[in-house]
């Protein structure tokens, strides 16, 4: 603290070592020259017990937590964590199915391909409408499940539920 | 440093990784522990810095929700009350931004003195009591006067005994900043003193 005390006047260092006067924030050379400057100024002096009276007030006023604060915030903090970890469990739950639809997307494509490759040339189809049958019937999952999630945000919802309603889920 | 000073450094660092490591498991019973423990500085701390008791008693529930969900955030290399204090900042000066482009200073000079809880005490006599009750109501009612940024150093240096650096840090304000602020924010509550002597 001595570097921004040292230009200036002997009352504003006074008064700025007595605000700060934390044990680790003075030294004791600091304390002596306070102290020699205390005993000939009386403002301030006067600063110091108003500070020291300030501190001691500050430090005593008692501000306590009701107890019925403390067990709905930890009411609050068990079910937030038990929602927490149920979104974990369905994130863990939702990674495993996107493996598993990977691994048998990856599997099942080229015998698709081959199914609906050997089904147009027996129907003697040309090879562009066998493709795109086999395009539409590789997409219609997906497809489907975006109509339905479109359509619930729409005339699917039920706009009666409030959001509290949720949260009870 | 001395031995036992050297113990007490390293008590509360394992402490603080015990914290952390109870943190990213979102450890409830640890929860409901830090949540006792801390019950009274957190709410002290809100108090000062809303100046209402229902708004301080929102945040500390939220506080606490935030340290649930960002636990994983605490390294255990700070000390835990230092970080739990600058979330409920940051959820105050978050709520202040939501209502209006703000900074804490928003807060200064809110209506509502701080209700505090000044118990009964067998010891004191009747009178001693009334004065004592009376002198804490003053400085309390000072408090709510001077400007928030004086108000929360205040707290943060007398009532929460954090060093100038830590409040530093927490504020995100220089350390010149904080010296500064509380020689202000006691210059400022000097009448308030005298008015209560």
């Amino acid at each position: 603290m001595n570097t921004d005390l040292i230009n200036s006047d002997p009352h504003e260092r006074a008064r700025l070592m007595i605000s700060l006067s934390g044990p680790e924030d003075v030294s004791s050379r600091e304390r002596s020259w306070l102290a020699a400057h205390l005993g000939s100024c009386p403002s301030c002096r006067e600063f110091a017990e108003s500070t020291g009276e300030s501190i001691r007030l500050l430090r005593g006023v008692p501000i306590t937590a009701s107890a019925r604060l403390i067990s709905m915030t930890q009411l609050r903090v068990r079910q937030r964590a038990l929602e927490l970890q149920r979104q974990q469990e369905r994130f863990w739950v939702i990674c495993a199915c996107s493996a598993a639809v990977t691994l048998c997307s990856a599997v099942t494509t080229a015998l698709l391909w081959r199914g609906f490759a050997w089904m147009g040339q027996q129907a003697r189809f040309p090879a562009l409408v066998w493709e795109g049958g086999f395009v539409l019937i590789y997409l219609m999952p997906a497809l489907l499940v975006g109509i339905l999630l479109l359509a619930r945000g729409t005339f699917l919802a039920d706009h009666n539920r409030s959001y509290q309603d949720w949260s009870s889920y | 440093m001395n031995a036992t000073a050297c113990y007490f450094v390293n008590a509360m660092a394992a402490e603080n990784t015990e914290i952390a490591r109870g943190l990213r498991r979102r450890d409830s019973d640890l929860l409901d522990q830090l949540i006792e423990k801390y019950q009274h500085r957190l709410l002290r701390y809100l108090l000062h810095l809303t100046g209402r008791r229902e708004l301080a008693e929102d945040f500390f529930q939220e506080t606490w929700i935030r340290v649930l969900e960002r636990g994983s955030q605490y390294d255990g290399r700070h000390e835990f009350s230092a970080w739990l204090f600058t979330i409920a900042r940051n959820l105050v000066i978050d709520h202040l931004r939501r209502k209006r482009p703000a900074s804490l200073d928003s807060l200064a000079g809110a209506d509502d003195a701080i209700p505090s809880d000044i118990p009964a005490t067998g010891q004191l006599s009747a009178f001693d009591a009334t004065v004592q009750r009376e002198q804490k109501e003053q400085i309390s009612a000072g408090m709510q006067h001077i400007a928030v940024e004086y108000r929360e150093t205040l707290v943060l240096r007398f009532q929460e005994g954090m060093s100038l650096e830590e409040i530093a840090t927490l504020t995100g304000t220089p350390l010149g900043t904080v010296k500064s602020r509380i020689y202000r924010g006691l210059s400022a509550l000097e009448p308030w003193v005298k008015g209560a002597r």
